[in-house]
Parts: C-alpha cells; sequence; structure tokens
C-alpha cells in the first residue's frame, strides 16, 4: 500500500517527456505553455476587436476598466520611475496566474517544473539590473554597491545571486507544495474534498504566488531605478 | 537503515514550518489590533498582510523543497 502510494506520488511529481524533435526533449511545461500561450493570444485577439474612441461598445469599457486595474496593481511596486516596465510585469502576473490555477483543468502546472521558474527568475534579476544601469548610468550603478559603507559591497554583489534563487524557490516550492497535497487528497478522498482543498490551493495560493512574484520583482525595479533627485 | 536515515532527514528539514507558523501568526495578531485601531486602513493592512505572510511563509518552502530533494535524489 505504502508502496504504491509513494510510487504514485513519484510519477506526479517528475516532469516528463511529451515527444522528441532530432535531439531536443520537449517536455510537459513546454507544452502546457504553449497552451497557456494559445488561450492568451485568443483571448487578446477576440476582446481588442474593432475598438473605438467614441460610444465603445460594453465589451470595450470592461476591458479598459481591466487593463486599468492591471496597471494600478503593478505599478503600486514600480513606482513613477520604474512605468515604463509596466507591461512586461503585467504580461508576467497574467502568465503566472493562469500557470499557477491550470491544475484546475487537470493540466499539471508549468510553474511546477523548476526550469521554468529558474527562467522567469533569471529574466527578472535581468531586468533588475538592466533598468538599474539605465535609470542611473553605470558608473553609478556600479557605485550603489558600495553604499551604505563600502565594507557591505560583497554582501549586496552576493544580492544579485540571492535574489532570483529566492524567487524561484518560492514560486517552484509553493506550486509544488499545493499540487503535492492535492494530488495526496485525490488519491486518498476522490470525491467532494478536493473541491475544498482546490479552493484555497489551486486558486487562492496560485493568484497570491503569481502577485507575489510579480510585486517582489516590480518592488526590486522600483528600488533600483530610484534616484535621488525624485525624493 | 539508510532509508530511515533519509526519512529522519527529510522529517528535520520540514522543522522549517515552526518558525514560519510563528511569522505568520505574530504578523496576523498585527493585522488584527491596527485593523480594529484604524479600521478605514483595512485594505492597505490586508495587502501589507497577505504579502508578509507569503514572504515568512518562504522558509516553510524551503523546508519542504530541501526534504523533497532530499527524498528523490538521495533514494
Amino acid at each position: 500500500m505504502v508502496e504504491k502510494f509513494s510510487h504514485e506520488l513519484l510519477e506526479m511529481l517528475t516532469c516528463e517527456t511529451v515527444f522528441t524533435v532530432g535531439n531536443i526533449a520537449v517536455s510537459e511545461s513546454t507544452v502546457v505553455t504553449w497552451i497557456i500561450m494559445a488561450i492568451m493570444v485568443l483571448i487578446a485577439i477576440l476582446v481588442t476587436r474593432d475598438l473605438k474612441v467614441e460610444n465603445p461598445s460594453r465589451r470595450q469599457v470592461i476591458v479598459e476598466q481591466a487593463v486599468v486595474s492591471l496597471q494600478g496593481i503593478v505599478r503600486s511596486g514600480l513606482g513613477k520611475s520604474g512605468e515604463r516596465y509596466t507591461y512586461y510585469m503585467a504580461t508576467v502576473l497574467l502568465y503566472l496566474g493562469l500557470a499557477n490555477t491550470i491544475g484546475l483543468f487537470g493540466m499539471k502546472p508549468p510553474t511546477k517544473d523548476l526550469n521554468v521558474t529558474v527562467g522567469l527568475s533569471i529574466m527578472s534579476i535581468c531586468l533588475i539590473e538592466f533598468a538599474g544601469v539605465r535609470a542611473k548610468g553605470l558608473k553609478k550603478w556600479a557605485k550603489g554597491f558600495m553604499e551604505p559603507v563600502a565594507v557591505v559591497a560583497p554582501i549586496n554583489v552576493l544580492e544579485i545571486f540571492i535574489k532570483p534563487v529566492s524567487l524561484c524557490m518560492r514560486l517552484f516550492g509553493n506550486i509544488l507544495g499545493a499540487f503535492t497535497v492535492m494530488e495526496m487528497v485525490k488519491i486518498v478522498m476522490p470525491a467532494v474534498v478536493p473541491v475544498a482543498f482546490g479552493l484555497y490551493f489551486d486558486i487562492f495560493d496560485g493568484l497570491l504566488q503569481a502577485y507575489i512574484f510579480v510585486f517582489l520583482t516590480s518592488l526590486f525595479i522600483g528600488e533600483a531605478t530610484e534616484t535621488e533627485e525624485e525624493e | 537503515m539508510s532509508s530511515y536515515l533519509l526519512g529522519f532527514g527529510a522529517a528535520i528539514a520540514v522543522f522549517t514550518g515552526i518558525g514560519a507558523g510563528i511569522g505568520i501568526a505574530m504578523a496576523t495578531s498585527k493585522a488584527v489590533e491596527s485593523v480594529a485601531r484604524q479600521p478605514e486602513a483595512d485594505g492597505k493592512i490586508t495587502k501589507l498582510l497577505l504579502l508578509g505572510a507569503a514572504l515568512a511563509e518562504a522558509t516553510a518552502i524551503y523546508g519542504f523543497v530541501i526534504a523533497v530533494l532530499i527524498i528523490l535524489l538521495l533514494k
């Protein structure tokens, strides 16, 4: 019984290769990401058809409201100086929100694969440092490592590596943990009970983690682009 | 014998949950206090509480990840 249980659990946790093209193995997370991309592109095309400046349709008003509230969510972390990065962060928020909750439709969330979260967090740290260099200039950016005193410079440099590790481990661990608990519940009690757990683990936790990832990244960007003249 | 030791290792790693539990409990109690004192700041406090709870939870998640890695990689 225990052997079978642990074997089933291990099968759920590993990320399978769906098919191979030549020497490249296409894993499950990639295919689910394609599905998410297809859904998002389809929605984007459907809601942005025939937009008008004068007497807009009801659909257009709803879409505009949604876009404005999405901008508001992202900008609260970015601040004034990092406003130009709003749309990248909003895209990541939409993708992560859909990716984390796709477990509801019986698919494995792609963020359960460590490679996906590592990729996302490397993109985040590159954007953070790029934004810092762009806003302050190379010299001032390099000088920023010496603050508040020169002795802490090694710790500041170390932070470049710590930030993405903590970002990707948080996302990966949360989704993997939620997924594992859900699969265990489904094995033990297949009826009714998973609904209540799914509400918390799939919807609430998934959306919260997407928000946390985006909020922290935009907070770091806001911090990196902040110049003294604005204060 | 070694599989028992692996199990012990994984169980010890999950002890990080204690810290996260205490941390979230303290954050929530303070949030309740501040909402009672200033009900109009409800929205802001909720947002900060969720953020803080998610950050405090991260230590428990690290423990969980390490426990899973111990079981999967050292088996």
